[in-house]
Parts: C-alpha cells; sequence; structure tokens
C-alpha cells in the first residue's frame, strides 16, 4: 500500500522559508495535484517527497515507512522531469532500461519490462533512438517510460506537460488519465495549469508562499474555494470580485451592488454564508462569469436571481460563449452569455445575477465568511 | 545613380575594411606555408636556394637520428601531457561542480597558470626543479638527506619534466572547458539518476561524461596542437638537454633552419609538424562541420 503522509513539512533555504507546515494525507491510488503560481514551493514538495531536497523539520511517510531521511533510491518512487531529463548518451532502451540495470534486475526480465512498457506507451517504433531524434511529445513517453519501468509505488510528475505545443497537451493529458485509471497507484503531479488541475486530479491542492490554502477534490475547490487566492486561482475566466456593502433584504442578507448610477439589491442565499455579522459593512463578493447570463426566462423566477442593466464595454467572444465586460460598483466584471445574445460595445443590456452559487469573502482577511 | 553609388559604398565598405587582414593573413600564413613546403624541396642551406631536389630533404631527415628521436619524444610527452592533463581537468572540474564554497576563486587559482606564457612557467619549473637549488634541495634542507629528485638532469628523465611543467600550465584551462560541458548538463538529468539508484561514481562514468564527447573532443584538439608545436616551454625549461634528450621537432625545425644553416631540412621538418596537426585537425573539423546537417 502506498499513502503518502506529509506531516508539518517545513523546508528554508538559508533565511527563506519555502514551505511553511505543509500537511497532506494522500490515499493509495489517489491523483493529487499541487497546484500554484511559481514560487509557492509546489516543486519543492515534490523535491523533498523525492528525497532530492533534504525538509529543515516534519515527517514523510509512504505506507508505513518513515523516508524523511531515505535516499531516492530507497524511497520506491519515480518522477518524470519538466525537461524529460533524458539520459542524452544512451537511446530509449537503454534510457528506460538503466534504472532496472542499477538495480542489478537479469537482463532478460529487463528486455520483457522494456517491452513491456513500450508497447503501454506506443514507443515500440522508438528504442533504438536516441533522445535527440525524438519529437516533444515522443519524448515524454520515454520518460513516462523511464518511470513506469520500475513500477514504483508513487509516481511524481513535475510539470510534465509544460513544454508541450497546446494540442498536445490536451492529448497526453487524456492519455495520463487514462494510465492512472489503469495503473491505479498513487500518483503527485505539479502543474501551474488550473486547467490540468481540474480535469486530472482526484483531489486538488492550491498553494501559495509555502502554505497549502485548500486541499480538496476539483469541485470543492472550485464551488467552495477557502479565500480569494483560490478562488480566483481556478477557473479561467477567473472570479469576479466585487467589493459591495451588505444590505438587509425583506427574508435575510444581501449586498447592494451599482451599475450606471442605480443601486440594485441582490439577495444572498443563506446556505451560501451568514451575512448578519457584517450588515452594513464591506465584504467581497465573488461571483462566477457563468452566473451572471443574459435574460433566461426559466432562470429570471429562480430564487436569488436578480436582473441588472449594464453597460457592455468589451466583448469576447470565446465561440461557445461570449464574455461581455462591464462596470459593477466601478470594479471590473467579467460575464458569460449566449453568442446571439450579447450586444456590442457601448449598448446597454440586461444581465441576470445567479446568487445561488456566489460566495463572499471578509475584505480584510480575503477568508470565506 | 545616387541609389547605385549608396549601395556600391554598403558592399565596398565592409570588404575594405577586411581587406588588409585578409592580405596579411594570405601572404603571411598561406603564403608561406606555400614558400616553406617549396623550400623544402630545394637544396638550401643558409639561404634560401632555388635548386630543386624533390623528396631528398624528407628522405635525409627520415634518416636523421636526431629527428627520429625528437618525434620519439613527441610522442612520449603528446601521449603523456594530453591524458594527465585530460584526467586532472576532468577531475579538477568533477570536484568543482559539487556545488562548493568559493568556487569562482578556486576557479581562478586553478586558470591562472594560462595567464602566464610558456617561457615563464618554464623558467620557473626549471628552478623549482634543479636539484641544487630547487625541490630536491629544499627537502634536504628539512632534514631528509638521501632524498632524489634530479629528472631534469637525467637525459632518461628529462621528457618527463616537460610534462609536469605543461600539465601544471594547461590542466586549468581543461579544467575550465570540462566546467563548461558540466555545467551544459541539465540537473535534472543528475536527479533522474538518483532516483533510478545511480551512485554519484555512475552518474558521472555512465552517464554524464560520455554525453561530453564533443567536450572531450575539443579538448583533445586543443591540447594536440599546444603539445606539436611545443616550442618555448621546452626552450625555458631544459632548452632540449640534457644533450638532446627533450629534443622535440619544433627545437629540431629551429635549430637546423637557422642555426646550423641547414633551411632545407629544417623546412622539410616543419612541412611535417604541419601534416602531423592537419592529421588531427581534418576529422576533427570534418565531423564538426558535418554535424548541423546530420541534428
Amino acid at each position: 500500500m502506498a499513502e503518502l503522509n506529509i506531516k508539518n513539512v517545513n523546508k528554508s533555504f538559508g533565511t527563506t522559508d519555502v514551505l511553511k507546515g505543509i500537511n497532506l494525507d494522500i490515499q493509495d491510488g489517489e491523483f493529487i495535484i499541487l497546484v500554484g503560481p511559481s514560487g509557492c514551493g509546489k516543486s519543492t514538495l515534490l523535491n523533498c517527497i523525492a528525497g532530492l531536497e533534504d525538509v529543515t523539520s516534519g515527517d514523510i511517510m509512504i505506507g508505513d515507512d518513515n523516508v524523511t531521511y531515505a535516499a531516492p533510491k530507497d524511497r520506491d518512487i519515480a518522477m518524470v522531469f519538466q525537461s524529460y531529463a533524458l539520459y542524452p548518451n544512451m537511446n530509449v532502451r537503454k534510457n528506460i532500461a538503466f534504472g532496472l540495470e542499477i538495480r542489478k534486475m537479469p537482463k532478460d526480465e529487463i528486455a520483457a519490462e522494456v517491452e513491456r512498457v513500450a508497447k503501454l506507451l506506443q514507443i515500440e517504433n522508438l528504442l533504438d533512438r536516441k533522445p535527440s531524434q525524438l519529437s516533444g511529445g515522443q519524448r515524454q513517453r520515454v520518460a513516462m517510460g523511464r518511470a513506469l519501468a520500475r513500477r514504483p509505488k508513487t509516481y511524481l510528475f513535475d510539470e510534465p506537460l509544460s513544454n508541450l505545443d497546446a494540442k498536445l497537451r490536451v492529448e497526453m493529458r487524456t492519455e495520463m488519465k487514462k494510465l492512472h485509471q489503469r495503473l491505479g497507484t498513487t500518483i503527485v503531479y505539479v502543474t501551474h495549469d488550473q486547467i490540468e488541475a481540474m480535469t486530472l486530479a482526484d483531489r486538488i491542492a492550491v498553494m501559495k508562499d509555502g502554505i497549502v490554502q485548500q486541499f480538496g477534490t476539483p469541485q470543492q475547490v472550485y464551488d467552495d474555494p477557502a479565500n480569494i487566492f483560490v478562488a480566483g486561482f481556478m477557473g479561467s475566466p477567473s472570479m469576479n470580485f466585487l467589493e459591495c456593502s451588505v444590505v438587509k433584504t425583506a427574508d435575510g442578507f444581501g449586498v447592494q451592488i451599482e451599475s450606471q448610477g442605480k443601486t440594485f439589491e441582490l439577495a444572498a442565499d443563506p446556505a451560501q454564508a451568514d451575512l448578519s455579522a457584517y450588515e452594513g459593512k464591506n465584504v467581497v463578493l465573488g461571483i462566477r462569469p457563468e452566473q451572471i447570463t443574459h435574460v433566461m426566462p426559466h432562470v429570471e423566477s429562480q430564487p436569488f436571481v436578480t436582473r441588472v442593466p449594464v453597460k457592455i464595454e468589451v466583448t469576447e467572444p470565446t465561440g461557445a460563449d461570449t464574455l461581455v465586460l462591464t462596470h459593477i460598483n466601478g470594479q471590473e466584471c467579467e460575464c458569460r452569455v449566449h453568442p446571439t445574445e450579447a450586444g456590442n460595445p457601448g449598448e446597454q443590456m440586461d444581465l441576470l445575477f445567479n446568487m445561488s452559487k456566489a460566495v463572499f469573502f471578509d475584505a480584510q482577511t480575503e477568508n470565506r465568511i | 545613380m545616387s541609389v547605385t553609388s549608396k549601395k556600391g559604398l554598403d558592399y565596398w565598405l565592409p570588404k575594405l575594411v577586411l581587406s588588409p587582414t585578409v592580405a596579411i593573413a594570405i601572404i603571411f600564413i598561406y603564403g608561406f606555408i606555400i614558400w616553406t613546403s617549396v623550400i623544402s624541396l630545394t637544396d638550401s642551406t643558409i639561404l634560401p636556394r632555388y635548386d630543386f631536389v624533390g623528396f631528398e630533404q624528407y628522405v635525409k631527415l627520415f634518416q636523421n637520428p636526431r629527428w627520429l628521436s625528437s618525434l620519439w619524444n613527441l610522442v612520449v610527452f603528446g601521449t603523456l601531457f594530453i591524458g594527465v592533463c585530460m584526467v586532472v581537468g576532468l577531475v579538477l572540474a568533477i570536484l568543482l561542480d559539487q556545488q562548493i564554497r568559493a568556487e569562482g576563486a578556486l576557479r581562478t587559482v586553478y586558470l591562472y597558470p594560462m595567464a602566464l606564457s610558456f617561457i615563464v612557467t618554464g623558467t620557473v619549473w626549471k628552478w623549482l626543479l634543479n636539484p641544487t637549488v630547487g625541490i630536491e634541495r629544499f627537502i634536504h634542507n628539512l632534514g631528509w638527506e638521501s632524498f632524489q629528485f634530479d629528472w631534469i638532469v637525467n637525459p632518461d628523465m628529462a621528457i618527463y619534466t616537460v610534462v609536469i611543467a605543461g600539465v601544471w600550465q594547461s590542466s586549468g584551462f581543461v579544467m575550465a572547458i570540462f566546467l563548461a560541458g558540466l555545467r551544459g548538463i541539465d540537473t535534472s538529468i543528475i536527479k533522474a539518476a538518483q532516483l533510478d539508484g545511480a551512485s554519484l561514481f555512475s552518474v558521472y562514468s555512465r552517464i554524464i561524461i560520455p554525453s561530453m564527447r564533443p567536450v572531450f573532443f575539443s579538448a583533445f584538439i586543443m591540447l594536440a596542437h599546444l603539445a606539436i608545436k611545443s616550442f618555448d616551454l621546452i626552450v625555458a625549461l631544459t632548452g632540449g638537454g640534457p644533450g638532446n634528450a627533450t629534443d622535440v621537432p619544433a627545437i629540431f625545425m629551429y635549430q637546423f633552419s637557422f642555426q646550423r644553416g641547414r633551411l632545407g631540412i629544417g623546412a622539410a621538418s616543419a612541412v611535417i609538424m604541419l601534416m602531423t596537426i592537419l592529421a588531427i585537425l581534418i576529422p576533427y573539423l570534418y565531423s564538426e562541420l558535418r554535424k548541423p546537417k546530420d541534428a
């Protein structure tokens, strides 16, 4: 079994604290994604798990073994690097076999294992080529093959898709997910691409400044962000943040917004947040672009939906939807409307604000209310 | 009219500026190579004469025991000099590459001998190796009276003192070449190999050093041409002696051409040296220039 437990791990380089008390409990067979902006410590954490960096304090457990001070080779993990790190002087076959040779596996078993991996990744025809003769996607496969050959308990991936072009990245993403479903091993995967995180992960750990901001399933992270950072990082286009004041409404609380000099009250769903303590104070309303749409009669009749006329400033057609940029409370606000409903820049348009999934943040602490 | 004259200036100016250099190079390098080759086919003595005698000077050259012993010295010196420089340079580079403190300062220390001329190196090592003033005397003064280190005056060993001085001078430079090669290797390759379970020794011996083949090749070429044209170091260190024990082709060429008044045989020896260098250089250039098409 290969649960991976990271207990209160700290890592400092000199006086710089890169990881500050990381705790992650990863179940056997889970696909975990560490996501965050560059410099958030996600790659350092991965290197600590691999044993390539020593932790300053804390424990790393794989299964029942405390591997905090074990050498990388004794941790039974394999890692795929961003640059692929293929051995340039060896052909693909030797690259895959190297780790097995070092572990003194008999020759015929190595040959069989290389064949198995090559078949799995469909690189049989590349086995006698040197890395310099391979394309980016092929190198990526070979790097995965090298990791697979050792049949480790845990796989670590360090931004493995970031050097591929956009189309190939989407293809490899799907393959990566299929591979995980087939192997069923624990995977820890680092990326800065939130779409990769959403599509691949069983659970996502969103990191910033060496701290795990939130650790949960993609849907939890998307719908129930712990703070403004997580809410803004996950989702594209990102969530709108509107600072507005809390007012008492007919049957609860709501926020007041202003568009073109007129004020509107948006009733808040009490299931989303209890705003009673914030009456009269400012909060940050977080509302995703897809919750602000053109007028649809069946939506308008739902609770917590308010119709607001706005002035269109910019439109960005994406094909499936058109993004409309407007100003609410003097702050930019992006809305996702049907292409045929979108007006032209400068025109007026009525939008429906659906508050059933809106979230609220404390204006000072930026934490979720 | 104005268009053509402007184009004309653009066209001619670079050629005009470069032409003196090109002319000088053509005359003084390639012209004199040809002239030397011509002289080597004549019976010139103190002054050049143009009575052609075919390859007679080459036949004489290879019948001359001093030339043969100087060639043998070159083989001994060249092999040891290149080999030891490569090993020392590589070891220093690998050690310096372990992210040690004061790397910049140490690198400069090792590279510094390169800043000296071979004459200075030769002179310093002549004193150091001199039994009556150098290392031997120093050890004697420390109390080890039977210590003997007289290679420089021993005809059988003198050539090795040239190797010592040459290695001291050039291994820092080789180290710099290797260090640059090591720095060019993606550090995640080393990490990947560690995860594969390779020891540091096998990381270097099986992955890093094999993938530095072009660097080895460059270092070899640099050292080989230093070895073949080595002249000043030997003149300063041993003067070709004791006797003719450290004679090398360059000294042979100098002495026969300019001191013994046998310009023809000297020119022949110079042509042979050129051929030796070309024999090393042409395959190298060929492989280097061919590469871009392959990759």
